[in-house]
């Protein structure tokens, strides 16, 4: 060891040698397996909780949906109704003898007309708000 | 760095198995060599390596190539090398059976003179100050560059040349004043 270069070569030969054990390679591949089977049955169980919660939210938004529509409907139909109840009072004495006869003929198929339509409008409305961000459950 | 881009391309791929299968052969021995010349002990610091590519196997996905991979791990390395300093006292040195079976790995039949002869470097490096004797284990241990050296231990390279300056000198003169005994 009386020079550099010598120095510098037992060197090499001590530590040039270190290196894992042979079954190295082996053992983390087995512990990679496991840890990716482990991370593989997380994963769907993380998948499975969230599609859960999704579903339950979706579910909950499309009741609270369906009560608010139904409201909504009852409250329009009846303001509605109530108008063409007071635009009818007042403007009955105004209209002609020919026109109050057609509409003793046809007065329950226009009521009943008329209902539908005012029952329609507020569903319709709805449904066009519904669609615009549409909602898929499983 | 080529194997940086390889393993950012693969782990976006969602291919994490094939990555480790790029680092292992890249950084297995880089990896024990820092681990060991932390711990100075062969078993642990197998085990501290086996824990290091496991860790990186489960942070893979969160590696977005910013720092580069040799840096990463060995940061990774450090911390688990520590983590087990930590949990346990140094049980062995380089004078372990277990260092000599490594070095007999370069030169399978010594000769008794080769031997004694790295007995006694041996202790010589084991009485070097730990960071020393750190530098010179990495340095020697794959023929490794100062930058290498310097990204393993996370110090200026500067700092890595004088340190192993300072080494050799010492180690010269010791091996000096053994031959001079003897």
């Amino acid at each position: 060891m009386s020079t550099d270069s010598e120095l510098d070569k037992h060197l090499h030969a001590l530590f040039g040698g270190l290196d894992t054990g042979t079954d190295f390679e082996a053992r983390l591949r087995a512990h990679l397996r496991t840890e990716s089977q482990a991370d593989a049955a997380g994963r769907a169980l993380r998948a499975q909780h969230q599609e859960r919660d999704r579903y339950r939210k979706e579910q909950l938004e499309l009741t609270s949906w369906r009560r608010s529509a139904v409201r909504l409907l009852t409250l329009d139909t009846l303001g509605i109704s109530f108008l063409l109840v007071v635009a009818v009072a007042m403007a009955w004495p105004h209209i002609g003898r020919d026109v109050v006869d057609i509409s003793r003929q046809y007065g329950p198929y226009i009521a009943t007309l008329l209902g539908l339509l005012i029952a329609a409008v507020p569903i319709v409305g709805m449904w066009s708000e519904r669609t615009r961000s549409s909602i898929r459950l499983l | 760095m080529l194997i940086d881009a390889r393993v950012l391309e693969l782990v976006r791929a969602e291919r994490r198995d094939e990555a480790i299968g790029l680092l292992l052969p890249a950084f297995r021995r880089r990896v024990f060599g820092l681990a060991y010349s932390l711990l100075r002990n062969r078993d642990a610091a197998e085990d501290v390596t086996q824990d290091v590519f496991i860790k990186i196997w489960r942070a893979l996905p969160h590696f977005d190539g910013r720092a580069s991979l040799s840096t990463w791990i060995y940061a990774i390395t450090r911390n688990a090398s520590l983590s087990a300093l930590r949990a346990r006292r140094p049980q062995s040195s380089l004078s372990d059976p277990e260092a000599m079976d490594a070095a007999d790995a370069v030169d399978p039949a010594p000769s008794a003179d080769a031997m004694a002869e790295r007995a006694a470097l041996q202790r010589l490096v084991d009485q070097l100050p730990p960071k020393q004797r750190q530098v010179v284990m990495l340095f020697y241990m794959e023929q490794q560059s100062h930058e290498e050296v310097a990204t393993m231990l996370a110090m200026p390279v500067g700092t890595v040349k004088t340190l192993l300056h300072r080494a050799r000198a010492t180690l010269s003169a010791a091996a000096g004043n053994v031959r001079a005994n003897a």
